[in-house]
């Protein structure tokens, strides 16, 4: 019995699925970032969800502290970008994101 | 077995079963909730509300549908998402299983 309608056996399928593709990547520290899963860089994210992506945006939530905490948002471009799997909370390809 | 209380002149009485023909198993459940409705609840305190895809044994989560509450209001909504096993704190059914 297929468990899901996508067909993925396992969760990595969907990185897999993604690859070339511009995904959306949620990081620990109030960081988010989109850009290009670069296809030669499975076999390191397989063991650890490191990824290298290409053509990167990084979203950063900065909360000022104060009587009334404001969220800023600063943002930053990227061509070529290495991120390490442990600040990896989750990853979504964002042409299925609305 | 029999729903019958236990006699009062049995020794101590085996702990009981879950009800509802689940097993105890950690695994059993979580083979059983593929394909449903879950609440994913990682250490943030975040939570993810989807139809669990497939996991594996690091607890990588694939969800679809997937909505992400914080604080009971929805801030996001992912048609597919990949989440990584270290950051979750529960898997939850969400629908009878």
């Amino acid at each position: 019995m297929d468990p899901s309608s996508s067909g993925i056996q396992e969760p990595f399928d969907l990185i897999r699925l993604s690859l070339s593709e511009r995904v959306f990547v949620k990081l620990r520290g109030d960081r988010e970032m989109t850009g290009i899963l670069h296809v030669r860089a499975l076999k390191h994210m397989m063991g650890h969800m490191n990824l290298i992506l290409s053509d990167v945006e990084e979203t950063i939530m900065i909360v000022n502290e104060g009587e009334q905490a404001t969220v800023s948002v600063a943002k930053r471009k990227m061509g070529m970008l290495f991120v390490r799997g442990d600040g990896v909370i989750l990853v979504s390809p964002p042409s299925r994101t609305q | 077995m029999d729903e019958s209380p236990p006699p009062p002149d049995n020794q101590s009485p085996p702990p009981p079963l879950p009800p509802t023909g689940h097993t105890g198993s950690p695994t059993d459940f979580l083979k059983g909730v593929v394909g449903k409705k879950v609440i994913v609840r990682l250490n943030s305190g975040v939570d993810y509300r989807g139809v669990l895809s497939c996991l594996d044994g690091y607890m990588n989560i694939a969800l679809e549908q997937t909505e992400e509450h914080v604080e009971g209001k929805i801030t996001n909504r992912y048609g597919d998402a990949f989440i990584r096993g270290n950051n979750v704190l529960y898997i939850s059914a969400a629908e009878e299983l």
